[in-house]
C-alpha cells in the first residue's frame, strides 16, 4: 500500500483483557505503528468521523446502543477485524445466553436492571459482516501480528482450522489428559501455539471450535475421562455458547 | 544405517528454491483471468511437455501450481493463464510486466505426445481447463503433420468468460482445426451453441479406434464427459485426463496431492483413464 | 559379531564415552509420564528403559517446523534455508523407530532427493536398545522384532543386570574404541511377547485392505474420531507437510516455512474454491489406514506402519489402528468364507 493504512480500534463489552491499547508486546508495537496511522482511539470514536482502512473491534454486543455503533463502524471501515473471543464467538459473555435474560440483568445491574436494556451477548458476525478474526481470550498475540502484517501487505490473512492438539504434537507437549486433566484441545482451533498445554494447563477452548467439529465425539471423550454429560456440555459451552445454543432471549 | 546409495550432498539440488523469472507481458483474458508471458533467467528454455505445471510464487504471499499454457514448440518464453480465486492469484493479478516471480518446475508427467502421433486428437476443455489444453492444441497445430485430425470441444459458462478469444477465432477459421464451442448461458449477442459441454459430443464425427481424447475442466465435468464419450463408443484406453488436487511441493514430498495411492504431482496431473478408473477418490 | 556385557551401573560411563566422540541424542524424562529424545548434556539424564517417546527421531531429520527459504521483500530475492548436517549418535532407539527412519529415507530419496532431510540424516550413527512391548506396541505383527538389529551400529539387549552390547558395523566398532568391556558369551535372551496383534501376516494385508474400502468400520470409527490429527502427527512414518509464508513484523523480510501436517485434518485436501476431496472423517480415516497398509506397501512391498502403537496410545478418543485392521480382517474372512459356501 502506497499510503499508510488508517487503523481504528474499538471496544465493546469485553472484559478489558484484550485491549489493544494495552498491548503488552510493546517491542513490536513500535514496528506496528510505523506501518499505520492510528486514526481513532476508542474514546475518540464519535469525535472525528471519517473512513478507516482497518477497524479492529473488541468485545461482544449486548445493548441496542452497541448494535447501532457496530453498524456505524462497519459503514466506515473497509476491513473489519473482530478481536478476541468476545467479538468472535460472543465469548464468555455468550454464557448469559443460556440463562434467562432477566436473571442476567438482575445479576449484572441489580436494582437498576430496568434502566439497562440488554440483549444476549452477540458476536460481531451476528450483526455485521466480519472480514477477519483474531481469536483467543485474551486475544492471541501471535495471531494478531499475523493478521496485522497480512493486512498491511494487502493480503488475506490465513485462519488456522486445525486443532490445538496439532500444535501440542509439534511441540511434543505431554498431553494433559495423561495428568488427569480434561482438555478441549481436540476440537479447539489452533493458532495459540498450544499456549495452555505448553504451561501444563488444560485448554478451555477460548479460540472457539474448529470448523465442523465432531461434538458428539468430543463429549464422549470428556465423559470417558470422568465428566457427566451435562458437565461435558457445559465445558464446551464456556466459549462457544452462541455457536452451540444459538441466541436465546 | 547408511545412505551410501544416495547422491552426495553437493549434487542435490534444492527442491524448494525457485528461480526468479520475469513477467514479460500480461494480458487480461476476462475479468478473472490473466495471461502471463514469463521468461526464465538468460532466456533459458523451460523445456516442458504439454500438461505439465510450474509452481509460481510471490514472497510473503504464497506458492501454487499452474499449468503451462504455451506449447513447447514456442521457445524462449512460456505462458501461464491464471484465474483470480484467492490469496496468491489476487496478488498475481496486480502484477505488471517487468516484475519477477518465483518459478519451480516444470513438474508432473504431462502428456506423452509421442504416443499421440498419427492419431486424431480430441480435446475436451471446460472453463479454465482450456489453459492447460491450449499447450497441447498449439503443439499439434505447430507440428500439424505429425498428428491426424484436431478436434476441440470447449465449454464455458457464458460467452463473456470465453478465454483466448482471438485464438478461438483463429481455430474457427483454420481448415485443419475442427473447433466446437458451447456456453451454458449466452448473452443476447451470442450466436453459437448453448448448453453444457456434453451436448457437443453426440454430434462429433469420430474415427473411434484412431482417436485419443484429453479432458480437462472443473471436477464435476469429468463424469458427465466420460459418460458421453462412452456412449459414443470411445474406448477407455483412448482417454486421458488432467486432474487437480491441493499441492504444496510439486515434487512428491508433501503428500497433499494424493488420490488413494497416487501422487498427482508425480503420476499426474495427466492420467491415462484406465489407470485411475478404479481409484475411488479420483473422479 | 562381537558381543560384550555392559553392566547397568556402567551405562552412564558408556554414555559419557559416546558424548566425547560425537553429540548424543537419547531419551530423557519429560513431564510426568513421558519421555523425549533430547540432546544429552548429562549422561545421568539418559533413560534406556522407556516404553515410547511421543516423537520419534524423525524430528531431527524432518523438524516439526523448518525454514525452506528466507526472502527479502525489498529486492525480491531469496536464499535456501540453512541445513546443518547432524553428525550425531542416536542412542536408545527402538527397532521400530529405526525401521521408520528407513521408510522416511525412501520417501525423501525416491524420485527427487530432498537435500534438507538427507543432509541431516546422512551422518547419523545408531545405538539401539531392546524394549518391553506394552499394551500398544504391535511391531511383531509387521515383522519388526524388539531385538531386531537391522540398521544399527551398536545394539543393546536388556538383561536383568545390564545389557548385551553387540557391535554390528565398523562405525560401531570405532565408537567403542577406548571403552573396555568384558566379552559376553551367552546366547539369545527370551523372546518378547506382544500384547497386541494384527491377525494376518503382513504379506496378506494388501489383499485384506483392498477388499475393505467400503467396510462400515470407517463410518463407525468416524463417530468417535474428532479429527484432531494427533494420529498423523505422532506417527514416525508420516512425512506430510504444509508450507506457509511468514513475514516479519517490519514487512521487509520473511521466510517460507514448512511444518508437519496430516491427512486427518480437513484442510489437507482442500483446494482453492473450497472443494475438499476427502470431506468426511470416515474418508480421512480410511485414507490414513490405507496409507499404512495398502497404498504405499503396494509399491514398496513393506507396510508403512511399524507397529509403534503411538497413534493409538495418544488418541484421546481411544481409536485403535490394530482394532480397525483386525476388524477389516475378520470381515474379509467372513466374506471369503461365505463366498466359498
Ligand atoms: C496441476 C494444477 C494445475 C493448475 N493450473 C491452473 C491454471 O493453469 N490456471 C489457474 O488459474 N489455476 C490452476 N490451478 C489451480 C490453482 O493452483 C489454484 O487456483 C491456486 O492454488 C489458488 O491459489 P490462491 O492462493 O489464489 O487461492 P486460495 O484459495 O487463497 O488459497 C489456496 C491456497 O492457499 C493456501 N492456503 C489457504 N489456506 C491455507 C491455510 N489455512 N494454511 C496454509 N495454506 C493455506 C494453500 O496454498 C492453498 O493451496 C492448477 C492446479 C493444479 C493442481
Ligand atoms: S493437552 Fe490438550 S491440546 Fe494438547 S494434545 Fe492433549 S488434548 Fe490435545
Ligand atoms: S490452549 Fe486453548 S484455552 Fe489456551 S489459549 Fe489456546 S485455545 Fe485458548
Ligand atoms: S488421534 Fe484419534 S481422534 Fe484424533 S484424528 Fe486420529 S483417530 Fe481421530
Ligand atoms: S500408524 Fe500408528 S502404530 Fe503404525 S507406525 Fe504410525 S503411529 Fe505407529
Ligand atoms: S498417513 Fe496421511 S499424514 Fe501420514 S504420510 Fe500418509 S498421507 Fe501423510
Ligand atoms: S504436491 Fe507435494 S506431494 Fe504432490
Amino acid at each position: 500500500m502506497a499510503q499508510k493504512p488508517r487503523v481504528a480500534i474499538f471496544d465493546f463489552t469485553g472484559c478489558e483483557g484484550c485491549e489493544l491499547n494495552q498491548l503488552n508486546f510493546e517491542d513490536q508495537l513500535l514496528d506496528i505503528l510505523a506501518h499505520v496511522d492510528i486514526v481513532e482511539w476508542r474514546e475518540a470514536m464519535d469525535d472525528r468521523p471519517g473512513e478507516y482502512d482497518i477497524a479492529f473491534v473488541e468485545g461482544s454486543l449486548s445493548t441496542p446502543d452497541c448494535i447501532k455503533r457496530i453498524h456505524e463502524i462497519r459503514r466506515r471501515a473497509k476491513v473489519l477485524v473482530a478481536v478476541g473471543a468476545c467479538a468472535v464467538q460472543g465469548g464468555i459473555n455468550g454464557m448469559k445466553n443460556i440463562r434467562p435474560i432477566e436473571q442476567v440483568r438482575e445479576e449484572v445491574y441489580g436494582e437498576d436492571k430496568y434502566l439497562f436494556p440488554t440483549l444476549p451477548a452477540l458476536p460481531l458476525r451476528a450483526v455485521v459482516k466480519v472480514d477477519h478474526e483474531v481469536r483467543g481470550c485474551p486475544m492471541t498475540q501471535i495471531e494478531f501480528l499475523k493478521v496485522f502484517t497480512a493486512l498491511v501487505m494487502g493480503k488475506e490473512p490465513i485462519e488456522p482450522t486445525s486443532s490445538v492438539c496439532t500444535e501440542c504434537k509439534l511441540k511434543e507437549n505431554e498431553c494433559v489428559f495423561t495428568k488427569g486433566m480434561i482438555c478441549l484441545g481436540p476440537v479447539t482451533r489452533a493458532g495459540c501455539d498450544a499456549h495452555c498445554p505448553t504451561f501444563g494447563q488444560y485448554c478451555t477452548g477460548c479460540r472457539g471450535l474448529v470448523p465442523e467439529p465432531n461434538l458428539e465425539g468430543m463429549k464422549e471423550i470428556l465423559v470417558e475421562h470422568g465428566l457427566s454429560v451435562q458437565e461435558a456440555w457445559k465445558r464446551l459451552q464456556l466459549y462457544n455458547a452462541v455457536e452451540l445454543e444459538g441466541v436465546r432471549s | 544405517m547408511n545412505l551410501n546409495q544416495l547422491s552426495p550432498r553437493a549434487e542435490m539440488e534444492d527442491l524448494y528454491l525457485p528461480v526468479m523469472a520475469e513477467i514479460k507481458e500480461t494480458r487480461r483474458l476476462t475479468d478473472l483471468e490473466t495471461l502471463y508471458t514469463v521468461e526464465l533467467p538468460d532466456g533459458r528454455d523451460l523445456g516442458h511437455r504439454p500438461g505439465q505445471f510450474v509452481e509460481v510464487s510471490m514472497f510473503g504471499i504464497g506458492e501454487a501450481p499452474f499449468s503451462i499454457s504455451s506449447s513447447p514448440t514456442r521457445k524462449g518464453v512460456f505462458e501461464l493463464g491464471i484465474r483470480k480465486v484467492g490469496l496468491l492469484t489476487e496478488k498475481l493479478a496486480e502484477l505488471e510486466a517487468g516484475t519477477k516471480i518465483g518459478i519451480r518446475g516444470p513438474f508432473g508427467n504431462g502428456i506423452d505426445v509421442e504416443k499421440f502421433q498419427g492419431k486424431d486428437v480430441l480435446i475436451v476443455a471446460g472453463g479454465i481447463g482450456l489453459v492447460p489444453m491450449r499447450s497441447m492444441i498449439n503443439h499439434v497445430r505447430d507440428r500439424r503433420d505429425d498428428f491426424g485430425r484436431l478436434i476441440i470441444c470447449y465449454g464455458s459458462r457464458s460467452d463473456r468468460e470465453l478465454l483466448f478469444t482471438e485464438e478461438l477465432e483463429e481455430w474457427e477459421r483454420e481448415k485443419r482445426t475442427e473447433y466446437h464451442v458451447t456456453v451454458d448461458q449466452g448473452s443476447p449477442a451470442w450466436k453459437g451453441n448453448t448448453g453444457v459441454i456434453t451436448t457437443l459430443i453426440p454430434g462429433l464425427d469420430l474415427d473411434l479406434p484412431n482417436t485419443v481424447c484429453c479432458i480437462c475442466g472443473p471436477p464435476v465435468m469429468y463424469r458427465f464427459v466420460l459418460l458421453a464419450l462412452k456412449s459414443r463408443g470411445l474406448a477407455d484406453r483412448n482417454i486421458y485426463m488432467s486432474l487437480e488436487r491441493r499441492m504444496k511441493c510439486g515434487v512428491g514430498k508433501c503428500g497433499h496431492c494424493q488420490i488413494n495411492g497416487s501422487y498427482v504431482c508425480q503420476d499426474g496431473p495427466v492420467y491415462h483413464y484406465p489407470d485411475i478408473k478404479t481409484l475411488q477418490e479420483a473422479l | 559379531m562381537v558381543q560384550f556385557f555392559l553392566e547397568s551401573d556402567r551405562v552412564a560411563e558408556f554414555v559419557t564415552h559416546l558424548m566425547k566422540r560425537k553429540p548424543v541424542y537419547a531419551p530423557h524424562r519429560k513431564g510426568r509420564k513421558s519421555y523425549s529424545f533430547e540432546r544429552t548434556r548429562d549422561a545421568a539424564g539418559v533413560v534406556l528403559d522407556y516404553p515410547r517417546v511421543m516423537q520419534s527421531v524423525k524430528k531431527f531429520f524432518l523438524p516439526p517446523r523448518e525454514q525452506l527459504l528466507s526472502f527479502d521483500l525489498g529486492d525480491n530475492t531469496c536464499r535456501a534455508g540453512e541445513v546443518e548436517p547432524l553428525d550425531a549418535i542416536f542412542l536408545g532407539v527402538h527397532s521400530y523407530d529405526l525401521a521408520a527412519v528407513g521408510r522416511l529415507d525412501h520417501n525423501f530419496s525416491e524420485g527427487r532427493a530432498e537435500r534438507n532431510y538427507l543432509t541431516r540424516r546422512q551422518g547419523a550413527l545408531w545405538v539401539g536398545v531392546s524394549y518391553e512391548p506394552d499394551e500398544y506396541h504391535f511391531a511383531g505383527s509387521v515383522g519388526i522384532d524388539p531385538y531386531d538389529t537391522e540398521g544399527f551400529d551398536i545394539f543393546l539387549t536388556r538383561l536383568l543386570d545390564g545389557y548385551v552390547l553387540e557391535v554390528l558395523t565398523p562405525a560401531g566398532e570405532s565408537l567403542l574404541e577406548g571403552f573396555d568391556l568384558p566379552a559376553h558369551e551367552a546366547g539369545k535372551p527370551a523372546k518378547k511377547h506382544f500384547q497386541q496383534h494384527i491377525y494376518v501376516p503382513q504379506d496378506r494385508l494388501n489383499e485384506v485392505m483392498s477388499a475393505s474400502y467400503n467396510n462400515p468400520v470407517w463410518e463407525e470409527t468416524a463417530l468417535g474420531c474428532v479429527g484432531c490429527g494427533t494420529c498423523n502427527l505422532v506417527c514416525p512414518t508420516c512425512y506430510c507437510f504444509n508450507v506457509e509464508e511468514n513475514v516479519d513484523i517490519t514487512v521487509t523480510k520473511g521466510s517460507r516455512d514448512r511444518h508437519w501436517d496430516g491427512c486427518m485434518l480437513r484442510e489437507f485436501s482442500e483446494v482453492a474454491g473450497g472443494e475438499v476431496f476427502r470431506e468426511t472423517l470416515a474418508a480421512r480415516q480410511r485414507h490414513r489406514v490405507m496409507r499404512k497398509f495398502k497404498y504405499i506397501s503396494e509399491k514398496t512391498g513393506q507396510p508403512w506402519c511399524v507397529g509403534c502403537g503411538r497413534c493409538t496410545a495418544y488418541c484421546t478418543a481411544g481409536i485403535s489402528i490394530v482394532n480397525i485392521v483386525n476388524r477389516c480382517i475378520s470381515d474379509y474372512e467372513k466374506s471369503t468364507v461365505s463366498a466359498i459356501r
